[in-house]
């Protein structure tokens, strides 16, 4: 079945032709290039593909496309602050060295993202669980935590949203 | 990988979704959060003509406690919204916590407690404390309700008394005894992301000298191909003081009951090993707690 839907993807509204069974992360990389989101496993277990719908933390690669009309999607790529500068969540993710192949580092930033919207001022423990569904081979996750209480404090301190 | 082609469908109506389940009967599979049945689409082990997305009825969702009277959780409740509960982590935190433990963040944010129990896996997180509380399930369809007692809906693996047309609309809980406790506990591999290899429940009640115990529902999930409702620890257990040697019979008696197997996550020895270890860790945990209350 395919048909014509609109998503609402960091705040821009894309008019686009899917099949219903076509998958959210499938439809952000192949149909509109938004490569920002990754796809490790495909089935759940590396949370790469991590993006915000509503808010919520969401594997686009478990989520059907079609299921999210009417809702607000935010990718990676809708991180950019004004001007093209990064997001501080992403910038303490570069100064802090908690990125090395990258490739689990977007799903790592928007499981941040969605944690720190809910909860500005999250515990270790807090930050822990919230990306213990991320997977990352390289890192040794100590410079990611570190990275969100930076982010955290820095975001706080300057009241980023 | 991807799923075979279907058709979506999306009722915003309960009236509708009956309709639907009712008339598409086995050419459709009914999809809540997608975090079993997209994998499941996906490894072809289900290959449903229509999917029927539930979550956008809002009658189906949310949680309700009325003091005195009990819970009701809409089946497409999603688990994080379980977890983070005030009141079911007051009144029924064998729930709340198990919720807590599973899969990780994004999957308790997307998965439903309906989802959890229809999936009928036998290492499901949610089943097991379900079944201590006394949870019933509400089974709807066009032609009406049914209510069923939760360890009686779950059949054996991947299998439900869930008639065609029917959906799994609410749990009920009863209100929990004044002076009863429920706790929860659970082995695996890791900590988060990991599938149980043994779980178990307990909604536990001493008598006012707070030695004596005055009732136990005690339920294990993982080793049996539904969970299971213990009958000799409760007979064990019930009218006799709390001690370690009880205890240890207690623990004798759950490894009697198990029926463990051997598979990817662990043998039958460590299993049988777990069962003990945790029997004797909860029984002592619900103690302590319930001489507090
Ligand atoms: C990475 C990962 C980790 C996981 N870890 C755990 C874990 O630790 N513990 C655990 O227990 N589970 C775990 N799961 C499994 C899954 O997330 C849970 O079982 C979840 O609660 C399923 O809910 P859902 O809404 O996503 O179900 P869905 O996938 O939408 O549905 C599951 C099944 O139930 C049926 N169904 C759903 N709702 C209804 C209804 N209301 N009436 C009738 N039928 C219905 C569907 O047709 C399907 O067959 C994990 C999954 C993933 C991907
Ligand atoms: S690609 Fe989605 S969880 Fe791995
Ligand atoms: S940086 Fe390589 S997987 Fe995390």
């Amino acid at each position: 079945m395919k048909q014509q839907i609109s998503l609402d993807i960091n705040g821009r509204v894309y008019d686009l032709v899917i099949s219903h069974r076509d998958l959210l992360v499938d439809v952000l990389r192949k149909k509109l290039g938004l490569t920002g989101t990754k796809k490790g496993c495909g089935n759940g277990d590396c949370a790469a593909c991590t993006v915000q719908v509503d808010g919520e933390p969401t594997l686009s690669c478990l989520t059907l496309a079609i299921s999210c009309q009417g809702k607000k999607i935010i990718t990676v790529e809708g991180l950019a602050q004004p001007g093209g500068a990064l997001h501080p969540i992403q910038e303490a993710f570069v100064n802090q060295g908690a990125i090395q192949c990258g490739y689990c580092t977007p799903g790592m930033v928007m499981s941040a993202k969605a944690l720190l919207d809910k909860n500005p001022k999250p515990t270790l423990e807090e930050i822990k669980l919230a990306i213990s569904g991320n997977l990352c081979r390289c890192t040794g996750y100590k410079r990611i935590i570190e990275a969100i209480e930076i982010a955290a404090a820095t975001m706080s301190a300057q009241e980023v949203k | 990988m991807y799923t075979n082609e279907f058709e979506y469908l999306a009722p915003t109506t309960p009236a509708e979704a009956f309709e639907l389940v009712g008339r598409l009967g086995s050419k459709a599979r009914i999809l809540a959060g997608g975090t079993d049945l997209v994998v499941l689409m996906k490894d072809k082990l289900t290959s449903p003509e229509y999917v029927i997305d539930i979550k956008n009825i809002k009658e189906f969702k949310g949680i309700k406690y009325e003091l005195g009277k009990g819970m009701t959780i809409g089946a497409t409740t999603k688990i994080s919204e379980v977890q983070y509960s005030e009141i079911v982590q007051e009144k029924y935190p064998a729930l709340a916590y198990a919720a807590s433990q599973l899969g990780g963040t994004q999957v308790r944010h997307m998965g439903t407690i309906g989802g959890n129990t229809c999936n009928a896996s036998p290492s499901g997180e949610t089943p097991t404390p379900l079944v201590a509380l006394g949870a019933k399930v509400v089974l709807s369809s066009a032609a009406g309700e049914r209510e069923l007692p939760l360890e009686d809906f779950i059949t054996g693996v991947r299998r439900l008394d869930l008639k065609e047309g029917e959906i799994l609309t609410r749990f009920i809980l009863p209100e929990p005894s004044p002076k009863s406790v429920s706790r929860y506990t659970y082995a695996g591999a890791r900590d988060a992301m990991e599938i149980d290899c043994v779980n178990m429940a307990v909604n536990f009640e001493l008598e006012d000298d707070k030695e004596t115990i005055k009732y136990v529902k005690f339920v294990l999930g993982s080793v049996f191909i539904k969970p299971l409702v213990s009958k000799e620890v409760p007979a064990l257990l019930i009218g006799q003081k709390f001690s370690d040697a009880l205890v240890e019979k207690a623990v004798a008696a759950a490894q009697g009951e198990a029926k463990p197997i051997s598979d990817v996550r662990a043998s039958e020895w460590y299993r049988n090993e777990m069962v003990g270890n945790l029997t004797r860790r909860l029984l002592k945990e619900a103690f302590a707690a319930a001489r507090e209350v």
